[in-house]
């Protein structure tokens, strides 16, 4: 009796270990294949040849860098215990140099170690000149990169970096088997056809075929630095056809488990993700569809000094107008006619990575015309009797311009319909985009010129780093004659303590101080409503129902958690 | 015949390269950029190294030069070298036409894609021709009967609808409406690195052929059964048909051996100049099904400014068309008496 | 001059070939070309037939029915006893062997990519059981009786001039051992000099092999030259048939003596005594042949009556038919 309970009891709890631990054991390649289409085919696995982002994901399941940026932009170590720091020691103080220390025991996929010299390697590879290497802006004031042990590079810049993450941080810089490439330096890069189709890698998979332009065929890399993952023993990774077809194949017909980038109208999107086989996804980066306003004035009268800051707006610079401006859009409306799942409505001109994201701004999503037209009234702009209120003889009657596009039109008729209900009378203008985004000296309708009360279009900037994205908004970065129109502040936005909050984070390495001198650039742009963000755009791509563990991301390749993916029951 | 086929194959020599040279010629005159495609992030300076690495800066005329050499004695030394172990000068290191966007050797994708564009498009001519012969028999002998005025019409929508909508209503009939389970469900995305290894495989690879080649032997089929039907209405009314229905030859002698085989002779040649358009591949089609043959290999060239890639391909083709129409004279020689060269 | 004891081998009765017409976008029929409308007349065994018309009046539409090559309207054609107009596929196949027909352009006539040797034997394998030495020996028969040299039996029909290739038409059409030939035109397409070497051909062989012959032709001196009996035909209808001789020298209906005023005196001094009938007008279309006479709307003898009845086909003298109202 007591024998029996006991081998029950046992048999009980081995059951019960077996399932408890199973997950965190089971085997590598569990779940078999798993299919992902991305309509632009890959021509290389090497991304240093190619930087186009289908070569970079295709890549990135093969190759690592040191660390990856995850869905939220920051920064994640992969091949590395930890990211350097100042407050690590890893950044030295005077921010000139930063020190990696490669994890223990990672080999590559051949069984052998990975060491310093494969990230020395890599980095001249990189930097010869007559390579023709594609990401040479990322190692841009590198000096030097030089081993010190066998695990630990240093790399030195040319002067302060107060962010020294472009080398090796993110898929487009992963790092490169020296045994490997050593007869690819220079101008041998391009005739290494099968290193470049079939790097020898430390990521989850490695190339099995490889056909340009076509299709590749990857097996789960069996010298995996983690136990158990991937969960998949194969990839199909292919190529060709369109968004359209590629949507179709992963949310209508079940065939393909990820279609990367479906740029498709809302509406067709929608159709495609009904029919309930997959979903689509939609990751944000910091693109955002937002109005500025011209704080100069901008009339032809003026000649030379035409939307310069000699001539402040004759009603612009009244906060209110612009205030009111951004409390009569409907913002919800806008994403839904315009970008769908593509979009979201965004109260702050720097909406991501998250740690930039400011709380400080929300509300804008709600329209409030009778709030607008009280604050028009509080502020002493009467509704004259042609429905356009007017203050010593002001009228408010706007030139809103942008460039030629289905969805920007739509967006101008919307909301010079709701201006109109707060009494603001609105003149609509096209260019096209060649002309608009051109910067042509000569021509009168150009973006930085802004010969306009208001105009819109979307920016965004490379990488996570927000520092120079910012800066566009000092004094310094006004267009005007004397700088030949160049710089990025369209609203000609000039405020000393947003010049000091600049500077201030040309200095500061510590990337919590540096979101918090982001947000405050943000909201004092938000609050000043100098700049009306209107849509934060994202990238879409559709994920059958069975496949788990994609997390999207703007940041990096699409693809770089592909070792966590699974399978769903 | 023999000295007529000699004499054209000479003068196809300076031909070829006339014409390999203004394909050169539009390439490099075109407003393309092979770095045009790069993300914007990428600054200006890094683009200027990358067309110096290209070999972009250097003069037109040297850029022809270095391509004719590799690609009319660095290419056939490297296939002797493949082919038969043969080693002529430096087999290690020889310069071979380059792609820019893959930075591989431009024959070695060439023969790549060679496989499924032969498959699928190759097997649509076949399947066409083997629709259309009958159709155009059969609509020209019952002229003005239902079959032949179904066959203009369907005749005519082949040829008409872009098969760009025909691929699309095939894919969603056949790969969404029809539920994943069914037997008539079919493929929308083919697979190219399938692998036929027996029968099970074997069915999967005729399944995920069977849309694009409908698709393209509709459009095939259309054109030469129209062909067919125009050249056996010439015949019909020639007199010797009535001779030898005078004879008292069975109808089905008349129809086959007397009107059909004479027939055949405009239509065999027409057959034979279609054939470098199944190596030019579907491009459309092509890109629907996601075939990803030698045509999807042109395209993306053409998008990627892949100059060695796309002035390869398309001299290979003027090749094909050039010979195909020696091919076509000479069948017609062949087959029609009354014709003679020499 | 007819041999009473002369059977007709060819009785043609009452025949008609009309030729639908389809207009409009759903091809109704709106009419018909009555290209052959009502003819009846026998060829005896032995005898040469001519047949004369202008271009377009239906010769070649007769001779085309008497072998069945066209799917006759109404009417019957007995070809030795048997109504070929009826026959079904196979009977009517079986029954081609005896009835052949000479075509009047050699060059279209003979399939071009097939050598001489086998457009001549392909009616033997078709009809006789023969062996392959034995169809060789017979395609050189038939190119010796013909006047063609063996050794061309390997060539194609294009290699020949045209004289040549009327011979192989002319051969091919003997390889059954036919009894009845119908020879549509058979010298028109060929140069002066060579149509009377084709004539004399056509004669040796018919005394030969004993053939009849009906022989389609608008050249009036030949058909005089060949024909044992004549019968003349306009806009589908015969209008006179008569001995070779009677009807030459007394012609009865108006056209064939319109007809024959327009043949060329071979003799130029005697050319202008000659009274010549000059007809009015154009043929009118067989599609919408005139009331009455057809021939009425060009006679020069036409009345009244003309217009409204049909004349009757009447027998005017010994064997000598003619349809006309005013036959004295």
């Amino acid at each position: 009796m007591t024998l029996k309970y006991l081998v029950a009891g046992t048999l009980g709890a081995a059951m019960l270990s077996s399932t408890a631990f199973g997950a965190a054991h089971e085997a590598q390649g569990r779940d078999g294949n798993v299919n992902i289409i991305f309509w632009q085919a890959a021509s290389t696995m090497n991304p240093y040849l190619s930087g186009g982002t289908k070569d970079i994901n295709a890549a990135s399941m093969a190759l690592e860098p040191l660390a990856h940026y995850d869905e939220n932009g920051a920064m994640v170590a992969t091949l590395v215990d930890e990211i350097p720091t100042v407050a690590n020691g890893g950044v030295s103080e005077d921010l000139t140099s930063i020190t990696w220390t490669l994890s223990e025991g990672i080999t590559w996929s051949d069984g052998t170690p990975l060491t310093s010299a494969d990230v020395v390697f890599t980095a001249n590879y990189c930097m010869d000149e007559t390579g023709g290497c594609q990401q040479l802006a990322k190692f841009g004031g590198v000096t030097s990169v030089e081993a010190i042990d066998d695990l630990t590079v240093k790399i030195t810049f040319d002067g302060p970096k107060p962010f020294p993450y472009g080398p090796f941080v993110g898929s487009t810089t992963p790092i490169l088997q020296a045994a490997q490439f050593a007869n690819c330096m220079g101008t041998a890069a391009p005739t290494c056809t099968d290193q470049n189709f079939g790097p020898i890698g430390t990521g989850p998979f490695t190339v099995t075929e490889f056909r340009a332009n076509d299709a590749i065929s990857l097996a789960a890399n069996p010298n995996y630095r983690v136990a158990g993952k991937p969960a998949f023993a194969t990839v199909n990774f292919k190529g060709g056809g369109d968004a359209a077809a590629a949507g179709r194949s992963a949310l209508e017909t079940g065939e393909f488990d990820y279609a990367w980038n479906l740029q498709l109208a809302p509406e067709v999107l929608a159709d495609m993700e009904s029919a309930g086989i997959g979903t689509v996804l939609t990751s944000y980066g910091p693109l955002v569809e937002r109005l500025m306003i011209n704080m100069t004035n901008p009339s032809a009268d003026l000649g030379d000094e035409r939307s310069t800051v000699a001539h402040p707006h004759p009603f612009m610079s009244d906060m209110a107008v612009r205030q009111a401006l951004s409390m009569a859009i409907d913002r919800p409306l806008l994403v839904e006619i315009g970008y769908g799942k593509a979009g979201k409505v965004t109260c702050n001109v720097l909406p991501s990575p998250a740690i930039y994201n400011s709380p400080n701004n929300a509300g804008c999503e709600v329209q409030d015309i009778a709030g607008a037209n009280a604050l028009l009234d509080a502020a002493g702009w009467e509704m004259g009797s042609d429905g356009v209120r007017a203050k010593d003889g002001v009228r408010l009657s706007i030139l809103y311009q942008t460039s030629t596009n289905a969805v920007r039109q739509d967006f101008q008729a919307l909301i010079k319909q709701w201006w109109a209900e707060i009494g603001i009378e609105t003149e609509l203008k096209n260019i096209s985009g060649g002309v608009f985004f051109g910067g042509d000296q000569s021509s009168p309708d150009t973006f930085q010129k802004l010969f306009a009360d208001l105009e819109m279009y979307a920016n965004n900037f490379d990488g996570t780093d927000p520092e120079a994205y910012m800066r566009n908004w000092s004094c310094a970065e006004i267009p005007s004659p004397e700088n030949a129109w160049l710089g990025g502040n369209m609203p000609r936005h000039c405020n000393a303590d947003y010049d000091a909050l600049v500077a201030e984070m040309g200095g500061t390495a510590d990337i919590n101080e540096r979101a918090r001198l982001a947000i405050a650039m943000n909201d004092m742009l938000m609050q000043s409503y100098t700049i009306i963000p209107l849509v934060h755009r994202g990238n879409v791509s559709g994920i059958a129902n069975t496949l788990e563990g994609v997390k999207l991301n703007a940041w990096d390749a699409e693809l770089w958690n592909i070792a966590d993916w699974s399978r769903a029951e | 015949m023999l000295n007529f086929t000699l004499r054209r194959l000479v003068f196809t020599v300076p031909t070829l390269l006339l014409i390999s040279f203004i394909i050169f010629l539009i390439l490099d005159l075109a407003p393309n950029d092979p770095t045009g495609n790069l993300p914007l992030t990428i600054p200006p300076e890094v683009r200027a190294n990358i067309r110096a690495s290209l070999g972009l800066d250097d003069p037109m005329y040297w850029r022809y030069i270095l391509w004719c050499q590799q690609f009319f004695v660095n290419e056939p030394l490297n296939l002797l070298n493949q082919w038969f172990g043969w080693c002529v000068g430096d087999c290690e290191n020889r310069l071979r036409v380059t792609s820019w966007a893959t930075r591989s050797p431009v024959v070695d994708l060439i023969a790549e894609r060679m496989p499924q564009t032969l498959w699928v498009v190759g097997m649509s001519y076949v399947v066409g021709i083997l629709i259309a012969l009958p159709i155009g028999v059969i609509s020209a002998y019952k002229q003005y009967s239902w079959f032949d005025q179904a066959g203009t019409f369907v005749a005519m929508i082949g040829f008409s609808v872009p098969t760009f909508f025909t691929g699309v209503l095939l894919i969603v009939i056949f790969s969404v409406w029809m539920p994943n389970d069914s037997v008539f469900w079919l493929p929308s995305i083919y697979d190219t690195t399938h692998k036929v290894t027996d029968w099970g495989s074997f069915v999967f690879q005729m399944r995920q052929m069977v849309m694009p080649v409908m698709v393209l032997a509709l459009y095939n089929a259309a054109q030469i059964s129209r062909f067919m039907r125009a050249s056996m209405l010439d015949n019909l009314s020639q007199d010797y048909v009535r001779t030898a229905r005078a004879k008292g030859l069975k109808e089905k002698t008349v129809l086959l051996v007397h009107v059909l085989r004479n027939s055949m002779i405009p239509v065999v040649t027409v057959i034979a100049l279609g054939i470098p358009q199944v190596f030019g591949g579907a491009i459309i089609t092509e890109q629907i099904f996601k075939v990803n043959g030698l045509g999807q290999l042109l395209i993306i060239g053409i998008e990627g400014a892949d100059i060695p890639l796309v002035q390869t391909l398309t001299f290979l083709f003027a090749v094909l068309i050039v010979m195909f129409n020696l091919v076509a004279d000479v069948l017609y020689g062949l087959l029609d008496p009354r014709i003679r060269y020499d | 001059m007819l041999d009473d004891e002369k059977k007709p081998l060819v009785q043609v009765k009452n025949l008609k070939m009309h030729f639908p017409i389809y207009r409009g976008i759903l091809k109704r029929q709106v009419g018909a070309v009555k290209a052959v409308d009502g003819i009846s007349f026998d060829v005896f065994e032995g005898e040469t037939l001519g047949l004369v018309g202008e271009s377009g009046c239906g010769k070649s539409t007769v001779g085309r029915c008497v072998l069945r090559l066209y799917e006759v309207t109404e009417g019957s054609i007995d070809i030795d006893g048997t109504n070929i107009a009826t026959l079904s596929g196979a009977e009517l196949r079986a029954k081609r062997p005896q009835m052949q027909m000479i075509f009047q352009d050699p060059q279209a006539s003979l399939n071009p990519r097939m050598t001489v040797g086998s457009i001549i034997s392909e009616p033997l394998d078709e009809h006789k059981n023969m062996s392959k030495d034995e169809k060789r020996e017979k395609v050189g028969e038939l190119m010796d009786a013909v006047g063609l040299a063996r050794r061309f039996a390997d060539r194609y029909p294009h290699e020949f001039s045209g004289g040549q290739r009327q011979r192989i038409g002319i051969a091919r059409a003997l390889a059954l051992n036919p009894k009845f030939i119908v020879c549509d035109e058979p010298i028109a397409a060929l140069d002066v000099s060579i149509q009377a070497q084709v004539v004399n051909l056509l004669e040796d062989l018919q005394e030969k092999f004993g053939l009849t012959y009906l022989f389609i032709s608008h050249d009036l001196s030949m058909v005089r030259h060949l024909a044992t009996r004549v019968a003349v035909m306009y806009l589908g209808r015969l209008v006179e048939l008569g001995d070779s001789e009677t009807l030459y020298m007394t012609p009865k209906h108006p056209y064939t003596q319109a007809l024959l005023s327009a043949v060329p005196h071979p003799d130029p001094a005697q050319a202008g005594n000659i009274d010549r009938v000059i007809l009015e007008g154009d043929v009118p279309s067989p599609a919408n042949p005139p009331p009455g006479c057809t021939f009425s709307t060009r006679c020069p003898r036409a009345q009244p009556i003309c217009k409204q009845d049909s004349p009757e086909w009447t027998e005017i003298g010994e064997g000598h038919f003619a349809a006309c109202h005013f036959i004295e």
